[in-house]
């Protein structure tokens, strides 16, 4: 059905249009050109610094910090976002807690974060799960409450044992809302790791970005804004076929429902 | 915040008595985790010599101006693209090339173009709020029922008045969820962006209070940081509500 989707003509055109200008633009401006390479010097660059190997250990130490940081995130939201949502007792006693911290902008903590863990992988890793685990735990909350008691009922009356209502009725029916949270965790993940490298780390792509901005290296900056792009996609687009075949259940499910 | 929640509130002032002993008692490394008590003198000191105000003022105005230039450039763009299938498919390679760029990397080529004043911080704010702006408009135009579109055509409408009284109506209520979704991605961005390249401004205030160890300073501004994105939620529901009424009349009438 949708395999044979044509290929957008007009928007690639577009793109190589605008790509073309900044190249034409950036050459017809030589005293530009300290900002504003042309774009075939980014690619050079590019490929130099993946060559050299610079770019490629920086890439690899942002990606451990992130799959690090979302993983103890997506750990710590899902279970706690279920004790929240499950138990309405415990709910009121944490409620006034989540709304006082929640509207503080999360990178606010990132100089807390220096001071009690240092400029360390930690602290990174730290600040990630803090800003993180929020979309996630919300949701989740929020996946639970919406499930219908009939079920959780029909659970206990068939005498399921709370482990088994808790894997086999609970979390399936709240996968929805709590994939939700996954993904929109995900880019706040990718953004405070960059973020927090810049403000205070010494290696990583996000550092490596602005150290190459201020050492007036703007191709190599490019290259890197190009490699974090292509991350941000790339995660986004597994995340989406990861998220096809796991609620794959659930299409199936509803389908039937509907017919 | 609930404050009928009377178990809740008992909960927070009950962990933060907590913290105060413990940081009395030097249980708590009082230099990293300093009393409330100290926090909030300094709190209050820091607003009454209006040095705390003078900072938000700063970060609200570059927030303003970057949020403001988004939704002025982006809702239009938002409903051309919905209205036209050819102009979005125009842009479609474009956005979905933009989108994925996590928006603090591009606070150094806002540097390298703008420098380090306040028109930095405005593109960066102005980039990161695009997205869910022009998304959730879009989404919003292609949903008006053709119907609408229709009876304002046999009835004859312009199409300057159709798009202002019949499509910007009909999208409203997700043009709010944008605007609503940047609202704290705004607030985010500015500190950031303060943050990495600024003198002044609230993210600036604390990162430095951070280096120069002025460390119940420190977290003066994140109370103030925090009041501030609860106050900012607040008027938007306000304002959503008061812009809004007539939607939730109409729904009701519906019903």
């Amino acid at each position: 059905m949708n395999a044979l989707k044509k290929i957008n003509w007009s928007g690639w055109l577009f793109f190589g249009l605008l790509l073309l200008a900044w190249e034409l633009g950036a050459r017809g401006a030589p005293k530009l050109q300290l900002y504003f390479p042309p774009l075939s010097r980014v690619l050079v660059a590019l490929v130099a610094s993946v060559q050299t190997g610079a770019l490629v250990s920086q890439f690899m130490i942002t990606v451990g910090r992130f799959l690090e940081g979302y993983f103890l995130s997506a750990a710590i939201g899902v279970a706690l976002g279920i004790i929240l949502g499950y138990f309405r007792s415990v709910h009121q006693l944490f409620e006034t807690f989540i709304e006082f911290l929640r509207p503080m902008p999360s990178v606010a903590i990132i100089p807390v974060a220096i001071l009690m863990l240092g400029i360390s992988d930690s602290m990174i890793v730290a600040v990630t799960v803090y800003a993180t685990v929020w979309p996630i735990l919300i949701n989740t909350i929020d996946g639970v409450r919406h499930i219908e008691q009939v079920l959780i009922q029909t659970g206990r009356t068939f005498g399921l044992s709370r482990r088994r209502i808790l894997w086999q009725v609970i979390l399936p029916a709240a996968s929805p809302y709590i994939v939700t949270g996954l993904r929109i965790g995900l880019s706040i993940a990718l953004i405070l790791v960059t973020t927090a490298e810049m403000v205070a780390g010494g290696k990583g792509l996000g550092f490596f970005i602005l150290d190459e901005e201020r050492s007036m290296n703007s191709g190599n900056m490019y290259a890197g804004i190009i490699v974090v792009a292509a991350l941000g996609y790339a995660l986004n687009r597994l995340f989406l076929a990861l998220e096809a075949k796991a609620l794959k259940w659930r299409h199936g499910m509803m389908a039937r429902q509907a017919a | 915040m609930r404050w009928s929640n009377l178990r809740g509130v008992l909960f927070l002032i009950a962990l933060i008595a907590i913290w105060e002993i413990a940081s009395r008692s030097d249980l708590l490394n009082p230099l990293i985790m300093p009393a409330p008590a100290r926090i909030l003198g300094v709190f209050s000191d820091l607003i009454s010599s209006g040095q705390i105000p003078w900072q938000i003022l700063v970060s609200m105005k570059r927030a303003a101006a970057g949020y403001l230039l988004a939704a002025a450039v982006f809702i239009p763009l938002g409903i051309v693209m919905g209205l036209s299938r050819r102009i979005y498919c125009l842009f479609e390679v474009t956005v979905e090339m933009l989108r994925p760029v996590p928006p603090p990397v591009v606070i150094p080529v806002a540097i390298l173009f703008f420098g380090l004043e306040d028109k930095m911080k405005i593109f960066v704010i102005f980039f990161s709020c695009a997205w869910p702006i022009l998304l959730n408009t879009l989404d919003g135009v292609r949903s008006v029922d053709w119907v609408l579109l229709n009876t304002a055509r046999t009835f004859g409408l312009s199409r300057a008045k159709t798009i202002l009284q019949v499509v910007l109506p009909a999208a409203s209520p997700q043009i709010m969820t944008g605007l609503r979704v940047s609202l704290p991605i705004t607030l985010i961005l500015v500190v950031i962006s303060e943050m990495v390249g600024s003198t002044d401004g609230i993210g600036y205030f604390i990162l430095d209070s951070q280096r120069r160890f002025r460390v119940a300073q420190m977290y003066a501004g994140m109370l103030s940081l925090a009041i501030l994105g609860y106050t900012l939620n607040q008027v938007f529901n306000l304002l959503h509500r008061v812009l809004m009424s007539w939607h939730w009349g109409m729904m009701k009438r519906m019903e």
